[in-house]
């Protein structure tokens, strides 16, 4: 038993601080807002308030915290990207994750699992070869393995794959873990709250003001607040922000599926991504298996459930697991993703002065969650770009200069 | 799961169609500007609307167009891509 | 048999059968048609389960599947619902969850800590010391989870069925039944659906009794069996609604995908337990739980029951009870309800507490009395049996799937659905209507209205047959100052849970629900989320409009992977030339949705075999299937212009009869397939695209004729078409035979295409390069493929001919600096830093990419080159992916490398940055292991610079006709 419950035993639970404040009532003017209350947000909000010292910040949420993307994703967290502005980017995210528990005094379930990248053809054991190669220079945890390895890691996974397309290895990247999403955001409200952050969720921004090009504030439903910074936040949302600035960017929204099947006892330990059967696995703390696959085929700016995704994903899944046959399906539900070209983020300023963009996050923002707010809590209170999210900009497009990630991510987790 | 009605085969599951993307009209290539070019290949309005879109029919190989709100899902109006595209010049 | 009563007149068991199973380790017997919770109880087995957090005792609440404490482990399966999976002779069943036995369960200890442990209790604690977390997450892991998985069970797969119906209606109860007729009576085809084995819904359990019913239940019944048009489907329930009238549905024999035109939502309301102290004992359920075991399955919920309720189904509970001579001890109504079957309650000298509030349950291991107060009066009852009759909740997951809205009634204390879309219609219960005579009367509406959709008919306006009463307790929730009052039974969520989690700030329902895990277990929050919303809207003094609830997402029960996943589909396209790789036992690859020979195993190791292949093909001649390489044939007015517009080169002035290399680049300027382009005539072109591109570039090329409104047709070849390429000094030799085309040098030169019979069959040449050797391309019509290719094995063994597979091209083109798209190139890779700048005309008017190419030209900054490796030893072999370092930084990655037998040196293609592209550039590459090895750049082609092995005996450059 640990220490820190002893203390329930005589007191009561109501008697602990609020994570989140009651309703206040919007000040007149903030010198931040951010929009969207998710991990992003409020991870920028707490970095703005512990490193720089800016506290007259407003988190405003059209739902309530961590309902978008937050609390939709698989939880995957890993570093084993492709690009050397990912590996760096997201290493940086990792190390952040790794201490979160201890900086919020909230557990927030960050469990590391191993993480494997399973290959059935010769080209994707080029590209995990690619990845691991670029890791290890970046000093990253990765390594291609062969099927052996693999066996003796996750011995009741079917290396055939039904005899359809065996597996010829993976690349295994040891840090990947799963945390607790939801305990994420919570903990860096509770954290930004702590510091004088306002945080006003039901609070929908229906356009963003401008005076000579330059922010002077955002027109919300319970009226206008005015803001010298705004920073949109709100991967899957994202154009719906941009096109109150008639800003034009790459992003286009599609849903992302995910399903669990009931609990279950522990017996996975690791996780488990098959690119080629777009599928990716790992199983909760709570004991169901988290799965999920690849974004769907059309535009669309909506959390609908589709049969066909959860036809598609347990046929598959039982080429590699044939025993889940006899599990079932529990609750099946869909996010919504900001897609880019490149899928790589877009980070950073903005033609218009004091409007800043973190967005584009496809489906890999939760597990940038912590050190997107940091590199835009620092490119906000700085005005500059942090070094880690330049290669992120909008405007690089216009220069051709796309990020290489899509290479490596035909299923994104 | 989707349906679409096909101007000449009916109700079909939208599951038998590829999407093809936005229909654009591409500048032209003699003139267009360096930024213009790169607007049409790279930045767009992403937020909800009914666009225009290209779907194309796996089964029988032919291309449509339809309209169809990126909200709603709703398919106002599918016609065979040649067809439309004559109309929108 | 302790609790089996007399046959009841509706039963579903056959009392001529007996089935006989263990749970436990101890044998149950029950009758056919028992499901196994009916089968425990009747033999007075109360606990069925433990449950989730406490590992109190559970005996049976909804007996519906709405909650899941009797969840059990079968010998081939996880988490069995006892209360609606039949009893089968054979069966081992366990409780899941229980550390040691269900009867002695350790994990009871958790009870008796339960005060250190308050909602959300693991976010804070466990997390420091840091590495102490895994220890503690593996108990926690240990702790939390139900059934048990075995690895080793076998897959299993159950096809899949599709529908088509005018009109489903979802549930088979009074309404449902009586929409499917009024539907079927328009002439429509209608599905009626009901997750129970036989259809009447409530009338056959809440009604049982009342003669009145006998002539509804035999008029419905018996019409919905006679109408040739409404099909039944039951034991069944719809998984999800999936938008444009697109049901899941989960049948034992697997999943229908039934496709409607209009939706008729029948599926009635769940009950909900009242949330008092000790409202998990077992002997504590719903009153329809206790009218189903009864009316179903002949089985006495208690021997003396004591009724807890605010409507008048909880005193027609009672009624039924004292009908099947069981003691009912007292109705504790919380209210002051009125009604017929009060009155008859009343006259069966049944003593009723009007106003009554519960204090708690009281028992040990399971029910023993009930203590509650009327006024200032405390009272206590002993009883074993207490059932619930306090309130209603949607089933509506159909709805909330469809996207319908529900609103708050407060006559009713229910939430209905307030707007419906289009197509969807709702009826019965579920629209609040209670007395069985308006249920059928809205049924028939909606069905009516239902049918009039679908056949383009305007409907009438509906009648209002919403009930003019409450049939719910506003707030049946009795708090106690010592807890235990469960709220969420599946996850043991009592209600200073919920209030811990809203005075923490999570006081949004969604909040609440994430923090608490109310309704996040198996069932979904059936039986939970409405008492949720209740307490929630209390404690923040809103309204339950106000506090709104959380979506209804697919699934509406956890529905099986096998069912889900179906029969395997999956189909492998397979060459022409496929069964003559099988005979020669090739090694084959997946390409695209092809196979492929990878190798021919002729030599001891693979290395070795594809070493004798290449040989073959270098000394006297190979040949190799390139069937699934994608061919399109272009044909009309436009097609020069076409071909012109799609690839980078210009195309339009090629000679008929001329071959050329066609690479293609998106919008973004990214090389995306190459291929030979032939012109047969003025107006005919034929290409061929990468194997795994044949559809994607079918599909663009077609998009960009409408686009381009060009006169020209494209037709996709691939599958009809046959291909071979016959390599190697010798296969002149070898064609002549077969063919009595003229192959001179002069009359055939290199990069020509003549049609012409080989074998008595049309095919077309193409004098291709690929693999650096006088080689000739053979396209034929897929059914002559393999003739072809026998009479070249054959006529061939004269000059040792192999067959050559896909890794041997490899290397073979590998020698000849000839990139392969997707290998060499990646995501962004453009033509010049493909180093084909000679691939690109930039002075064409138009081509597709082009303005991206021209900026791209200015901005290139990596470039693929050649290199040999300058060790030779085998440890120092690169592999395809490892990276070139240059003081400390990323420069590049070798895309190809192979062991050149011909050449006897290691060659390899690297993407480098172009400072590093120069001749004699030494390039350090670090090898997988860490260590590094020099290269040298080299000009490509490795293998036969000057080109003339492709075409001996000739010296004029270029394309020839």
């Amino acid at each position: 038993m640990p220490l820190r419950l002893l203390k329930y035993a005589w007191k009561k639970s109501e008697d602990e601080p609020r994570f989140f404040p009651d309703e206040t009532p919007l000040k007149k003017a903030y010198d931040v807002v951010i929009i969207g209350g998710g991990g992003h947000g409020m991870a920028c909000a707490y970095y703005l308030a512990k490193e720089h010292g800016i506290t007259n910040v407003a988190v405003l949420e059209q739902g309530y915290i961590g309902g978008g993307n937050t609390g939709r994703n698989t939880t995957i967290v890993r570093s084993n990207y492709l690009t050397s502005e990912g590996v760096k980017f997201y290493d940086e995210s990792l190390k952040l994750f790794e201490d979160l528990s201890d900086d919020f005094d909230l557990n927030i379930f960050y469990s590391t699992r191993g993480h494997f990248t399973l290959a059935h053809t010769d080209s994707a054991m080029r590209t995990m070869r690619w990845r691991a190669e670029v890791n290890k220079h970046h000093g990253i945890d990765s390594e291609v393995v062969d099927v052996e390895t693999i066996q003796k890691e996750v011995p009741y996974m079917d290396m055939s794959c039904n005899g359809q397309h065996p597996v010829m290895g993976a690349l295994y990247h040891a840090p990947g873990s799963v945390a607790r999403h939801d305990a994420v955001a919570w903990g860096y409200a509770r954290g930004a709250q702590q510091r004088g952050v306002e945080i006003h969720q039901k609070t929908r921004v229906t356009d963003i003001k401008t005076k000579g090009g330059k922010v002077v504030g955002v027109e919300t439903d319970r009226g206008f607040v005015e803001a010298k910074k705004v920073i949109s936040m709100v991967a899957g949302s994202t154009p719906r922000i941009t096109e109150m600035l008639e800003i034009e960017t790459p992003i286009e929204i599609f849903p992302l599926q995910a399903c669990v099947t009931e609990p279950v006892k522990p017996f996975m330990d690791t996780i488990v991504v098959s690119g080629s059967l777009h599928v990716y696995v790992s199983q909760s703390s709570r004991g169901e298996l988290v799965m999920g696959a690849s974004v769907d085929p059309a535009e669309l700016h909506s959390t609908r459930s589709t049969l066909d995704f959860v036809e598609g994903l347990t046929d598959q899944m039982m080429d590699l697991f044939p025993f889940t046959s006899r599990l079932k399906i529990m609750r099946q539900w869909a996010g919504m993703s900001d897609i880019t070209p490149d899928f790589a983020p877009i980070m950073g300023k903005t033609d218009v002065e004091g409007f800043y963009l973190d967005a584009g996050w496809g489906t890999w923002g939760f597990k940038a969650t912590p050190v997107s707010g940091k590199t835009m809590a620092y490119t906000v209170a700085n005005d500059t770009p942090h070094e880690l999210i330049k290669p992120f900009s909008l405007s690089r497009y216009a220069d051709f200069k796309l990020v290489g990630e899509k290479g490596a991510a035909s299923v994104g987790h | 799961m989707k349906f679409v009605t096909c101007p000449s085969l009916g109700r079909r599951a939208l599951s038998e169609f590829t999407y093809g993307g936005r229909l654009e009209k591409e500048p032209d290539q003699e003139s267009v500007s360096e930024k213009a070019w790169t607007d049409y290949v790279f930045y767009r309005n992403g937020a909800p609307q009914t666009l225009k879109e290209w779907w194309y029919h796996r089964p029988t190989g032919i291309w449509f167009l339809f309209e169809r709100n990126t909200l709603t899902d709703r398919i106002t109006q599918v016609e065979f891509a040649n067809r439309g595209i004559e109309n929108e010049a | 048999m302790k609790l089996r009563l007399a046959p009841q007149p509706l039963e579903w068991i056959d009392r001529k059968s007996s089935v006989s199973f263990t749970f436990e380790g101890q044998t149950v017997s029950g009758f056919k048609g028992d499901v196994i919770s009916s089968a425990l109880w009747a033999q007075g087995r109360k606990v069925v389960g433990r449950s989730f957090k406490y590992h109190r005792r559970r005996g049976l609440l909804s007996f519906a599947n709405h909650d899941i404490n009797a969840l059990l482990q079968a010998e081939d399966r996880p988490n069995v619902r006892a209360d609606v999976v039949q009893a089968e002779d054979g069966m081992s069943l366990t409780a899941v969850n229980t550390f040691g036995s269900l009867a002695s369960d350790k994990g009871a200890l958790v009870e008796w800590i339960g005060k250190f442990l308050p909602v959300g209790f693991y976010y804070r604690a466990f997390y420091s010391p840091k590495f102490l977390f895994p220890k503690w997450e593996r108990l926690i892991r240990e702790m939390a989870g139900l059934g048990k998985v075995n690895t080793d069970w076998s897959e299993e797969r159950k096809p899949k069925r599709y529908l088509h119906c005018d009109v489903v209606v979802i549930g088979a109860g009074p309404s449902g039944m009586a929409a499917a007729i009024a539907a079927a009576k328009q002439g429509v085809d209608v599905c009626l659906i009901d997750e129970n084995p036989y259809i009447g819904g409530s009338l056959d359990y809440q009604y049982v009794n009342e003669d009145s019913q006998q002539l509804n239940r035999k008029y419905l019944k018996e019409t919905v069996e006679s109408m040739p048009n409404i099909q039944v489907i039951t034991s069944s329930y719809v998984a999800g609604y999936y938008g444009d009238h697109w049901l899941g549905i989960n049948t034992p024999d697997g999943l229908i995908k039934l496709s409607a035109q209009a939706v008729v939502v029948a599926s009635g309301v769940f009950e909900q337990p009242a949330v008092f102290r000790n409202n998990d004992l077992p002997g504590v359920m719903n009153a329809s739980a206790a009218q189903r075991l009864m009316a179903r399955y002949a089985v006495a919920p208690c021997k003396e029951a004591v009724i807890l309720t605010a409507n008048p189904e909880g005193y027609r509970a009672a009624l039924d009870l004292h009908k099947n001579g069981l003691v009912v001890k007292a109705i504790l109504d919380t209210g002051k309800t009125a009604g017929e079957s009060v009155v008859q309650a009343k006259s069966a000298g049944i003593p009723v507490f009007e106003n009554a509030v519960l204090v708690e349950a009281t028992g040990r291991k399971q029910l023993q009395g009930v203590t509650f107060e009327v006024g200032r009066l405390q009272h206590h009852l002993s009883c074993d049996g207490l059932l619930m009759s306090v309130g209603w909740a949607p089933a509506g997951a159909p709805l909330y799937q469809a996207g319908a809205k529900f609103g708050y009634n407060y006559t009713l204390e229910q939430l209905l659905p307030v707007e419906l879309p289009e197509g969807v219609f709702a009826c019965g219960r579920i629209n609040g209507v209670f007395e069985i005579e308006d249920r059928i009367k809205d049924g028939e509406q909606a069905g009516t209205a239902a049918a009039q959709t679908v056949l383009g008919k305007e409907a009438l306006a509906p009648v209002d047959y919403t009930a003019k009463s409450a049939h719910s307790d506003p707030y049946p929730i009795w708090p106690h100052p010592k807890g235990k009052e469960f709220v969420d039974f599946d996850e043991d969520i009592q209600i200073k849970d919920l209030k811990g989690a809203i005075a923490q700030g999570f006081d949004n329902i969604e909040l609440m629900k994430r923090f608490s895990t109310i309704g996040m277990g198996p069932s979904q929050g059936k039986h939970s989320n409405m008492n949720g919303i209740r307490i929630l809207a209390k404690l923040t003094g809103k309204t339950i409009d106000q506090t709104g609830s959380t979506t209804a997402r697919p699934m509406f029960h956890p529905t099986p992977v096998s069912h889900l996943a179906g029969m395997r589909f999956r189909p492998e396209r397979l060459t022409p030339l496929h069964s003559f790789h099988q005979q020669r036992n090739a090694c084959f690859m997946e390409a695209g949705s092809w196979l492929r020979p990878e190798y021919y195993p002729t030599a001891e190791t693979r290395e070795a075999s594809i070493a004798e292949e290449v040989s073959a093909v270098r000394n006297s001649v190979g040949l190799i299937d390139v069937s699934t390489l994608g061919k399109l044939e272009v044909f009309g007015r436009d097609a020069g212009e076409l071909m012109d517009r799609l690839y980078t080169m210009r195309m339009s002035n090629m000679n008929v009869g001329a071959s050329r290399y066609a690479l293609m680049v998106d919008e973004t300027g990214v090389v995306i397939d190459d291929g030979v382009a032939v012109r047969y005539s003025e107006e005919h072109f034929y290409v061929t695209t990468t194997t795994s591109t044949s559809d994607s570039a079918y599909r663009l090329i077609q998009k960009k004729v409408i686009e381009w409104g060009l006169k020209v047709t494209v037709l996709n070849r691939t599958g009809q078409i046959g291909a071979m390429n016959l390599a190697g000094p010798n296969s002149r030799k070898i064609l002549a035979q077969l063919t009595d085309l003229d192959l001179s040098n002069d009359a055939f030169p290199y990069l020509a295409m003549r049609r012409a019979q080989v074998c008595g069959v049309e095919a077309t040449l193409i004098r291709v390069g690929f693999v650096g050797e006088l080689g000739y391309e053979i396209h034929t019509d897929s059914q002559s493929a393999l003739k072809i290719w026998a009479s070249i094995m054959e006529v061939g063994s004269e000059y040792g001919i192999k067959p050559f597979g896909v890794e041997a091209q490899r290397l073979l083109r590998l020698e000849k600096g000839h990139i392969i798209v997707g290998q060499d190139t990646d995501g962004l890779t453009n033509p010049f830093e493909a180093n084909m700048p000679w691939s690109v005309h930039l002075k064409k008017p138009y081509f597709l990419g082009k303005p991206s190419l021209m900026k791209l030209k200015t901005l290139q900054n990596r470039t693929l080159v050649g290199f040999e490796l300058l060790s030779k030893a085998h440890k120092d072999m690169p592999l395809e992916s490892n990276l070139l370092i240059e003081n400390g930084a990323m420069i590049g990655r070798v895309t190809s490398i192979g062991r050149s037998a011909t050449l006897n040196k290691v060659i390899g293609l690297a993407m480098v940055e172009t400072a590093f592209s120069e001749e004699n550039q030494v390039l350090k590459i670090k090898l997988t292991d860490g260590r590094f090895v020099d290269a040298k750049v080299i000009k490509t082609p490795f293998y036969d610079p000057q080109g003339l092995l492709q075409k001996p005996d000739e010296s004029n450059e270029g394309e020839a006709a």
